[in-house]
């Protein structure tokens, strides 16, 4: 986004918060819709205590994090088979994509929360596997669109088929890769609150269901607020490693 | 069997696959060859209509794809697995955006397999031969086709090409580039003894620039004739290359059927 886009953003996003300061706070009566700001902020206190905020948080973002991180460098090391045709895993690999066009993912981890007992490990395994499918997925499909002419001058230089793949197939689509990866950020911390929801245990999800449970309106808000606040902070650190690292513009 | 030249090819055909299982010929018993440069270099260029397989031809040589039948000799030997000795330059610039100039040069010395190849201690040379001092950090991604054009160049002459095919070079480029370009390639062909072989659809420039031209018909391509140019007679207002263009021209015309295609 460029920066007039973000300065724009910022300035709306500083008129919502106005906006609801002055109605919710000073002008409409409390209702169920939206709470009162004083309230909001009253509310950190017991999510700090009463949900156990501190322990539940950093289980979801452990998870959602390492979960991407290790996925990343995993596709990128199996990425020289991927790129491979007729290779037999990367088939196999590409072929259960097949599944998750048709059933939606979440499902995968409503089996999961059956067959296996509530620990932070089934979460973390379900949001890895969720984030290797995407970007080999991802992968196999941008690695079909890489310039043939950087392939073929390399080809005449004398590289072979490993330096081809981890210095010139896969430098060639790492920007697109990490474009890709901000939006697989952002469905990974859905998946794991949706995970943590159903599965009513640890996690900002768990917070989510309890605070449900008790009708507590501005602990879901202020639980909100926050996650959207993470999200946004991990957005901009992917996207500024992909600015400093990967500055090349291939369009 | 070793002979005197640097390139032969030998009967090649090259056939593709069409998406409906159809088969069809690109390229039919082409036979070329090009000697070893004594002193100085040479210059061979491939004139062709657009299409006729020129790009394929190229590939062949530099054993990027297999001919279909027949075969390429580099000094004799046959030249079937790159390893840096034959270098081919696409049209679209392939100088590797993520890496900067240095890098890119680099990576040539890295991957060639070519005995010949430069080691680390001959960059700089070649940064200064290819006219990028002072650039050695910089992207080819920021920069204008002609500097992408040269960091392709350094990486070849660093990789030790005998023979450095390029592919249409001058189709994107205006004429000032153009012509340092081909003064550049020119020079480094005999500071360094290369054989460069070109291709284009440009009867002018193949004229002005080559020491010998392949005619290559239209589809299915094939050598039909070659003309070794007097070069103590060029100079673009001459006569001479008045009357070897037109000669190309109605070669042509008489050949392909093709009123122009230039």
């Amino acid at each position: 986004m460029k920066k007039p886009a973000i300065k724009k953003l910022h300035r709306l996003l500083l008129f919502y918060l106005l906006l609801w300061i002055i109605l919710f706070e000073f002008i409409l009566p409390a209702n169920n819709f939206l709470p009162k700001p004083s309230v909001v902020l009253l509310s950190f206190d017991a999510l700090w205590r009463d949900y156990k905020f501190p322990v539940n948080f950093l289980a979801t973002i452990s998870s959602v994090y390492i979960a991407l991180i290790a996925a990343y460098f995993i596709a990128q090391y199996l990425s020289p088979i991927i790129f491979r045709k007729n290779h037999f895993l990367s088939e196999f690999l590409f072929s259960l994509h097949w599944f998750s066009i048709y059933i939606p993912w979440i499902i995968f981890g409503i089996f999961l929360i059956y067959w296996f007992p509530i620990s932070p490990i089934i979460e973390f395994i379900f949001l890895l596997i969720t984030a290797f499918f995407s970007l080999i997925i991802k992968i196999k499909e941008e690695a079909s669109n890489v310039q043939k002419e950087f392939i073929e001058s390399a080809v005449s230089l004398g590289a072979g088929e490993n330096i081809i793949s981890r210095k010139i197939i896969w430098k060639s689509i790492q920007p697109k890769i990490l474009k890709h990866t901000i939006l697989l950020h952002f469905n990974l911390w859905t998946l794991a609150i949706v995970f943590e929801f159903i599965k009513n245990g640890y996690g900002l999800g768990g917070i989510f269901r309890m605070a449900l449970d008790y009708k507590d309106l501005s602990a879901l808000f202020a639980v909100s607020v926050i996650t959207g606040l993470f999200v946004f902070l991990g957005n901009s650190a992917i996207k500024f490693y992909r600015n400093k690292f990967c500055h090349w513009s291939l369009n | 069997m070793k002979t005197g030249n640097l390139l032969e090819i030998k009967d090649v055909s090259k056939f593709f696959h069409g998406s409906a299982g159809a088969k069809y010929q690109v390229l039919e018993k082409i036979n070329l060859s090009i000697e070893k440069p004594t002193t100085g270099g040479i210059f061979a260029s491939i004139i062709s209509p657009l299409d006729s397989g020129k790009s394929t031809l190229m590939k062949i040589i530099s054993a990027i794809e297999k001919p279909s039948a027949g075969e390429v000799l580099i000094e004799g030997n046959i030249y079937n697995k790159p390893d840096g000795t034959v270098v081919y330059i696409p049209e679209k610039p392939s100088s590797f955006p993520w890496m900067n100039v240095k890098q890119n040069i680099e990576f040539a010395i890295e991957v060639s397999k070519n005995p010949n190849k430069k080691n680390n201690t001959k960059i700089d040379e070649i940064i200064s031969a290819v006219g990028l001092t002072g650039y050695e950090d910089h992207f080819p991604h920021e920069k204008s086709f002609g500097f992408r054009f040269r960091i392709s160049l350094a990486r070849a002459l660093a990789a030790g090409a005998k023979i450095i095919l390029i592919d249409d070079p001058f189709k994107s480029l205006h004429r000032e580039t153009k012509n340092e370009i081909i003064q550049l390639i020119k020079n480094l062909s005999t500071i360094y003894n290369q054989a460069i072989l070109f291709s284009t659809s440009n009867i002018n420039e193949a004229v002005l620039i080559s020491d010998k031209i392949f005619l290559l018909s239209h589809r299915p391509g094939r050598i039909f004739k070659e003309i070794e140019i007097d070069c103590t007679k060029r100079d673009e207002q001459s006569e001479y290359i008045a009357s070897v263009k037109n000669e190309i021209e109605k070669l042509f015309q008489n050949h392909d059927k093709i009123p122009s295609f230039a």
